[in-house]
């Protein structure tokens, strides 16, 4: 089974000259994607279910491309900043029928990911619709970023 | 549960489907399709297109089918992205006859599954030999 790690990969010692080379991959990757349309991602994981994860101030949002998977065939589970998806994709029950094509993969699939921020893993919204599956995590109080009003020194004119 | 991992299949996008006017890729669905004696079936993986987005074309022999997304609206910062969000289609040559009035088309959990009954012309038929 392949369990994923999210973001917290880690360069081996020499400091620096990874993260220029990364970051100069990275720029080539974005300068081919105008000719390829972008679709590609270059950090795929290559782990089953493709994610999409995206984050504002208050929540943090994922979403898995899972067609044909039933909602009691999919397991998702949080414990501390790991989210974990796992289940199966089962192949349809056919008999005496003769396959002209077989592009659809199935078995089995677990996934961890490691969230950016602590969620409120009792307040997790899970919707999967049309083979999408939507999770909305929200963040806890104490890590939503804060505003801290400044007070500017009083200026006395004259 | 099965022996198999499952790997992301990353979607390939269409070339040259004629000129799109929408503003998002278009790939190519995996299919599997099978025969029965009486029935051809085509099951593709379409995620994020409802029903009634489907779009099915049988032109004599070229079946034609496209699944067109709603948009989507992305929340937030962008964190990380394994897959495009984008319409499907794809063309097939029918070698069969089908009858078309026929034709079941059901989408569930983003599988779309196209039943083509065979017209009675092109279903087999068994022809019993006589022993003299």
């Amino acid at each position: 089974m392949a369990i994923f790690r999210y973001p917290n990969w880690r360069w081996p010692d020499i400091p620096g000259a990874l993260e220029d080379f990364e970051r100069a991959r990275r720029q080539m990757d974005r300068l081919l994607s105008v000719f390829s349309g972008g679709s590609s991602s270059p950090t795929s994981s290559g782990v089953f279910p493709p994610l999409i994860v995206t984050e504002d101030e208050n929540t943090i949002y994922v979403e898995a491309e899972i067609p044909g998977i039933k909602a009691e065939d999919l397991e998702i589970s949080i414990v501390g900043r790991t989210l974990t998806l796992s289940g199966e994709r089962k192949p349809e029950e056919t008999q005496n029928v003769n396959y002209h094509r077989r592009e659809r993969k199935w078995g089995s699939f677990r996934k961890a990911l490691t969230l950016p921020e602590e969620v409120n893993s009792e307040a997790v919204n899970a919707e999967c619709k049309n083979g999408v599956l939507k999770l909305v995590l929200p963040k806890p109080e104490h890590v939503k970023p804060r505003k801290i009003a400044i007070k500017g020194e009083e200026t006395n004119v004259g | 549960m099965a022996d198999t991992d499952l790997v992301i299949e990353e979607k390939k996008e269409a070339q040259a489907t004629g000129e799109s006017t929408r503003d998002v890729p278009v790939f190519i669905p995996a299919v599997d399709i099978y025969e029965s004696e009486n029935s051809l079936t085509l099951v593709a993986d379409m995620p994020g297109v409802p029903l009634e987005n489907v779009d099915i074309d049988l032109n004599s022999d070229q079946l034609t089918v496209r699944g067109t997304v709603s948009p989507n609206e992305e929340k937030g910062k962008m964190l990380f992205k394994e897959y495009a969000y984008g319409d499907y289609y794809r063309q097939f040559t029918l070698s069969s006859d089908i009858d078309r009035e026929k034709i079941q088309a059901s989408m569930k959990d983003g599988v779309l599954k196209l039943v083509l009954p065979k017209a009675e012309a092109a279903k087999p038929r068994k022809i019993s030999v006589k022993a003299l």
